[in-house]
């Protein structure tokens, strides 16, 4: 009895192994094949997949200051930032048809679009565009004031010392004017950027606390709707039929959340059109990807730049002599080559390349210099070095790791014992903001296309330099970076921000420019054409897809 | 009765203590909710509203008082990063992570206890050694590991079953096989073992004097008497499982309550994370007395100890 049992059990494992050896050895049907060979896969023709690293907070773009795949495509905003080919973007009209702007730069009179409705068939109005403003500034937990500030009123509403806006005038259904409390040359720029999606009165208020959460509930007048939203799982997006504009390639999408091993395997099989390289490993990509699906590949010049930053009120970092001696001591070019394969560009300055304001002027100066970095460093008497800290935010991906790594066996080359120090996400945030960390590496990747977003954000007010350790301290200059934004002439603030990004980076040295990079992105042989976000966001416009 | 009033009360008073601990923890660690859920996009105007919002700018005390008063009341409070009740979303990720823990339990046991058994049976001979081995991969590859093999396998080579969690049956498969890997290779271990005790026992050979076979004989007796342990071990396998499946949930995409509480601590979602433990902590306790209750039904000797 015991033999023929151990003969079927024999039997079983045998079967069993070799199913699994056999399994191990078949080739995958329908996988995703290189350009130029056959793919298998076949699913519907109009349905977009793509992945994505982590699940969204909100629907509600007042809620949250990351997520913007819904409201880059379930939302409009006034206007819209057009990349073009030679790489220069412009604000154009979305949801205005037309608009005028006074000649002290203080009132701008629009147009609605004529016909605009939202998904559920509401007509657009003027009320709408005040409703978003007003809710933005009141909402108790809006991440976004910072987009309305400029309003006239806006204090007043956000003290609670007015009921209203007073800075929006609805004149009718589709003229309406918004006018600044001083002038504030960004504000087209912002009124282009996702963050000033523009919402329904009616849709919000009747869906109360579900808005934001609950799909059905949260509409808006862009080209898709949100079909389903499980948390953790994924999003499900399809065609919105009243939308406005032209009809798009894609006309349904299906978002789904995986790791970085899931999101390799499902593109290799078929089961994915477009993925991010950046969710991806670094190895995997440049062993897989930029090999057997080089010709797939859609890279896009990131506007964002990476940066290392110095905290004035950390000694010896306060002499700008020692700061520039760091700047000339890091390799950037060999950290560019050796992490990122080359897929950059150096930046010697505040903007990055395509940013509006960029100025050849300000670049190539900075040269890598390790003797002439250890020279400085003996002139101010630290022939020895000194010991400074490399904050590393363990959520940052591995190559900021791998970036910091490099950066202190430079400043080690030149007698700085830089020692990196690991923190969790919300403590290194924590030390950040309190103006406390002594350096660290981070990359800031433009909202709007304006000099403003960056230079503002760092260095626009004693606020904005203690909560971005940098503890920049000259009152003078940053006065200036305020003021610039008041500068009606374009000409005239251009020149005014190449004459600041001099100042701060070259002559006070107050942080470490390091570079630009690409953004790689992979289509299958099912996407005929894919446009990334002209600043090179993970988040991705459907209508800019189209499927073969 | 008594006894079981007495665990009951226990878990009043371990609920009441997490509660404390968990609180305490969430204020001492490092890190401001409001500057995580800002991240880059930080102002100080921005981030003291946002602190005055989540209540965070109130006294300790009177923060604890409000909570456990909201606790009591079945109110866990709103999620800071999600902006939901924190008990709705508590009620929406377990059925997953339930529904999960039921598969890969069942997956472990029925793997686990057919394998000991088959080991025990034979030991020494070729289907110990090899279960030996299998059992012996399954306690000591990680979790991940065996999930990534899985969906190689039967994903990406054979394209059996889904990669992740899609809502169909199927998608539950390769899941449950991964949170069920580890459990099984310990049931197979400690049946074998606790089998293995039970063979040389005189009862056996009495009943297969009365004529039984040598196969049912030790299924019929022998595994009953073998299982005591094995019992114990699975209930504390099934607490584990419902607490642990955070690297299964992730892989896979389950909106469990792994998951859940993996954001919170992610986030510093306070409300959140405490929901999670304190909901963790529930069903634990609450797991542990089932156990006890089925070792009361089971052993005769649990009934009349003193």
């Amino acid at each position: 009895m015991i033999s023929r049992k151990c003969k079927s059990v024999r039997l079983i494992c045998v079967v069993l192994t070799a199913a699994l050896f056999l399994g191990g050895c078949s080739s995958s049907p329908a996988a995703n094949k290189p350009a130029g060979e056959d793919s298998a896969s076949n699913p519907q023709s109009s349905v977009l997949r793509i992945a994505l690293n982590s699940d969204i907070v909100s629907m509600d773009v007042q809620k949250t200051s990351n997520d913007y795949l819904v409201p880059m495509n379930v939302f409009d905003t006034l206007f819209e930032v057009v990349k073009h080919d030679d790489g220069s973007t412009s604000i154009e009209k979305s949801l205005v048809s037309d608009y005028e702007v006074s000649e002290d730069g203080l009132t701008y009179s629009f147009t609605l679009r004529e016909g605009v409705v939202f998904s559920d068939g509401t007509p657009l109005t003027s009320e709408d565009v005040k409703f978003t403003f007003e809710r933005m500034l009141t909402l108790p937990d809006s991440q976004q004031t910072d987009y309305a500030v400029a309003i006239e009123g806006a204090n007043e509403l956000m003290e609670g010392a007015a009921e209203e806006l007073t800075g929006i005038k609805v004149l009718d259904d589709t003229h309406f004017t918004i006018t600044l409390s001083e002038p504030f040359a960004v504000f087209l720029a912002q009124l282009a950027a996702p963050s000033t999606s523009i919402l329904s009165k009616s849709i919000v208020s009747d869906a109360g606390d579900d808005f934001g959460i609950v799909p059905e509930k949260t509409l808006g007048t862009g080209p898709y709707v949100v079909t389903s939203w499980e948390r953790g799982s994924g999003l499900s997006f399809s065609y919105n039929p009243k939308y406005w504009g032209d009809e798009p390639s894609v006309k349904e999408v299906s978002a789904k959340i995986m790791d970085a091993s899931s999101m390799d395997m499902a593109f290799q099989k078929g089961d994915l059109d477009i993925i991010d390289c950046l969710m991806l490993d670094s190895a995997v990509v440049d062993s897989v990807y930029k090999t057997r699906f080089k010709d797939n590949i859609v890279s896009v010049d990131r506007l964002g730049i990476n940066y290392l930053m110095l905290n004035e009120n950390v000694k010896p970092l306060d002499d700008p002599t020692v700061r520039k001696a760091i700047q000339m001591a890091i390799d950037r070019q060999a950290i560019l080559d050796a992490i990122y394969s080359g897929d950059g560009k150096l930046e010697d300055g505040v903007y990055p390349s395509g940013c509006l304001g960029y100025s050849q002027d300000n670049q190539g100066w900075l040269k890598y210099d390790p003797d002439g970095a250890r020279k400085l460093l003996s002139s101010v008497g630290y022939s020895e070095g000194f010991e400074m800290e490399l904050a590393l935010d363990s959520n940052a991906a591995v190559a900021n790791q791998n970036v910091l790594q490099i950066i202190s066996q430079n400043l080690g080359d030149v007698g700085i014992n830089a020692v990196i120090k690991n923190y969790d996400h919300a403590s290194w945030l924590d030390l950040r903001n309190s103006g406390e960390m002594e350096s660290f590496l981070a990359l800031w990747i433009l909202d709007y296309n304006d000099p403003d977003n960056v230079i503002y954000t760092f260095f626009g007010s004693k606020d904005n330099t203690v909560i971005r350790s940098n503890n920049y301290s000259d009152e003078a200059t940053i006065a200036r970076i305020a003021a610039a934004r008041g500068i009606v002439d374009p000409g005239e603030r251009m020149k005014e921000y190449s004459s600041l990004e001099k100042k701060l980076v070259m002559d006070d040295a107050v942080w470490v420019p390091m570079f630009s990079l690409k953004h790689l992105f992979v289509k299958s042989d099912r996407v005929a054409d894919f446009v990334p976000q002209w600043a090179g966001w993970s988040d991705i416009y459907f209508k800019k897809v189209t499927l073969k | 009765m008594t006894a079981l009033f007495k665990r009951c009360l226990g878990m009043v008073l371990v609920l009441l203590g997490v509660m404390v601990l968990i609180f305490i923890a969430l204020r001492i660690i490092p890190g401001d909710p409001a500057a995580v859920l800002l991240n880059e996009h930080v102002n100080e105007a921005t981030i003291a509203r946002l602190t005055a919002t989540m209540n965070l700018d109130r006294p300790l005390p009177e923060q604890f008082l409000s909570y456990l008063g909201g606790a009591l009341k079945g109110d866990l409070g709103q999620s800071y990063y999600m902006r939901q009740s924190v008990l709705s979303l508590i009620l929406t990720a377990f059925p997953y992570t339930l529904k999960l823990t039921i598969l890969a339990a069942a997956f472990a046991w029925l793997i686990g206890i057919a394998t000991g058994v088959i080991s025990a049976m034979h030991h020494d001979h070729l289907p110990d050694y090899l279960f030996r081995g299998l059992s012996m991969f399954g306690v000591s590859v990680p979790v991940f590991m065996v999930a990534l093999l899985l969906q190689y396998i039967f994903y990406f080579r054979l394209s059996l079953l889904p990669l992740v969690y899609d809502g169909s049956a199927l998608s539950m498969i390769l899941p449950a096989i991964a949170l069920g890997w580890n459990s099984a290779g310990s049931v197979a271990r400690l049946t074998r073992s606790s089998l293995m005790e039970q063979l040389d026992q005189p009862y056996l050979d009495t009943a297969r004097a009365k004529g039984l076979l040598s196969s049912q004989a030790v299924l019929i007796h022998g595994l009953r008497n073998a299982m005591l342990p094995i019992i114990t071990m699975m209930a504390l396998q099934l607490s584990g499982m419902l607490s642990g499946a955070v690297i299964t949930e992730s892989v896979f995409g389950i909106s469990g309550l792994g998951r859940l509480a993996l954001l919170a601590v992610q986030t510093r979602d306070m409300p959140l994370l405490q929901g999670t433990v304190l909901f963790t902590a529930f069903v634990i306790t609450l797991g542990n007395i089932i156990a006890d209750l089925i070792s009361f039904c089971l052993d005769p000797r649990v009934r009349t100890k003193k």
